[in-house]
């Protein structure tokens, strides 16, 4: 398993470059470059994928709609001038294809949470894993109290580049601020679950 | 410290910018879906493939059904079927398993028809025809990913290619 995350100034600044990147990438695609457009593909299909699977398609349904939406993008290029619109619309249309897909009523799955395999179970660890394991499940339990848009919202937003965030969280008809990002309702809300369910110790001490 | 109730002016409001422990739980529910939802690792190269032999004039044939079966008379060898609709074509191919490691692709258009049929994979691309009846067949294709181009059937490259998404063989 991957190791806990640190927020440090160099991760922070990790991500920022990594929105700078995909809006490089993004200009070198506007000008017909294929390998910039294949970097963007690799970038941003994680993200994708979560945005089918949390409209509830079948794996490969999830595939199919990646492929159709990326060939999309072709077309739509010249329209789309920086990496939060670039984002925005691939998340809008993902879901929109999801959804056609879905309605279609072929091979349909439960969107839920819930039916996701359990968290893969921590190998023999350090003790520093075993925390790390105890507070994602926590973690885990928590996000399934949230509502189903607030999960879903969670679920994509957690795998956009961060400066995009307020695109993403807008494309899913939830914006989260006006001016910069704020941390909005279902981030607010998980994070009162947990702090409920650890007595406001959760992720204090780092 | 069960059964302590903070007081609400000490939870997080959701008008407050993000701050390090938002974006500490983002990375955590990112890490979780990854791990218990994984994209196929193979899925940003097959779409990387698919657009590089785009062109406009394409229909793109989507995977309807597949299905493995094992072949009775020769017992333990695989044999899969798949088959792709389009809005024009209907595309049937059963892969089977050669001596050698290379698999043998043998395909059926409906309509019926004389087409030419390209194979694109990690190798040089293989070009066959199809017969009256629609039938063709790739004896030996190298294994890995591999995309069907039926190339337009009108005169002078008039009308349209249809395109499989890439598949695994």
């Amino acid at each position: 398993m991957d190791n806990r995350p640190v927020m440090t100034g160099r991760v922070q600044q990790d991500r920022l470059d990594r929105g700078a990147r995909i809006a490089r990438l993004l200009g070198a695609a506007r000008q017909g470059s294929e390998d910039a457009l294949g970097q963007i593909v690799t970038e941003l299909s994680p993200l994708l994928w979560q945005v089918a699977r949390a409209a509830g398609l079948s794996a490969g349904d999830a595939e199919d709609v990646l492929q159709t939406v990326w060939l999309r993008l072709v077309a739509h290029l010249d329209g789309i001038h920086d990496s939060a619109a670039l984002t925005g619309w691939l998340v809008t249309t993902t879901r929109r294809e999801a959804w056609r897909v879905r309605a279609t009523g072929r091979r349909q799955i439960p969107a839920d949470h819930e039916t996701l395999d359990e968290l893969p179970a921590a190998g023999p660890g350090s003790e520093e894993q075993v925390i790390v394991d105890d507070e994602r499940r926590l973690l885990w339990a928590a996000i399934g109290r949230l509502s189903a848009r607030c999960q879903e919202l969670l679920r994509i937003i957690a795998f956009a580049p961060r400066p995009d965030y307020t695109a993403v969280a807008a494309a899913l008809g939830m914006p989260v601020g006006s001016i910069g990002p704020t941390r909005g309702r279902c981030l607010a809300k998980l994070r009162a679950l947990l702090a409920d369910e650890t007595g406001g110790a959760w992720r204090d001490a780092s | 410290m069960p059964g302590v109730t903070l007081p609400d002016a000490d939870l997080p409001s959701a008008d407050e910018p993000l701050d390090d422990s938002d974006f500490g739980l983002l990375d955590e529910i990112r890490d979780m879906f990854a791990a218990a939802d994984p994209m196929p690792a193979e899925l940003p190269e097959r779409i990387r493939f698919f657009l590089a032999v785009r062109d406009l004039e394409i229909e793109v044939a989507r995977l309807t059904a597949e299905q493995d079966e094992l072949v009775a008379a020769r017992g333990t060898e695989q044999s899969r079927t798949i088959t792709f609709d389009s809005e024009t074509l209907t595309i049937m191919i059963r892969i089977d398993g050669n001596r050698d490691g290379t698999v043998r692709v043998d395909g059926w258009l409906a309509p019926a028809q004389r087409r030419e049929i390209e194979l694109k994979c990690a190798a040089d691309p293989m070009s066959v025809t199809s017969d009256e009846q629609g039938r063709f067949v790739f004896s030996r294709v190298p294994c890995g990913s591999a995309q069907l181009i039926v190339r337009p059937s009108g005169r002078d490259g008039a009308g349209r290619s249809v395109v499989t998404p890439a598949l695994i063989i």
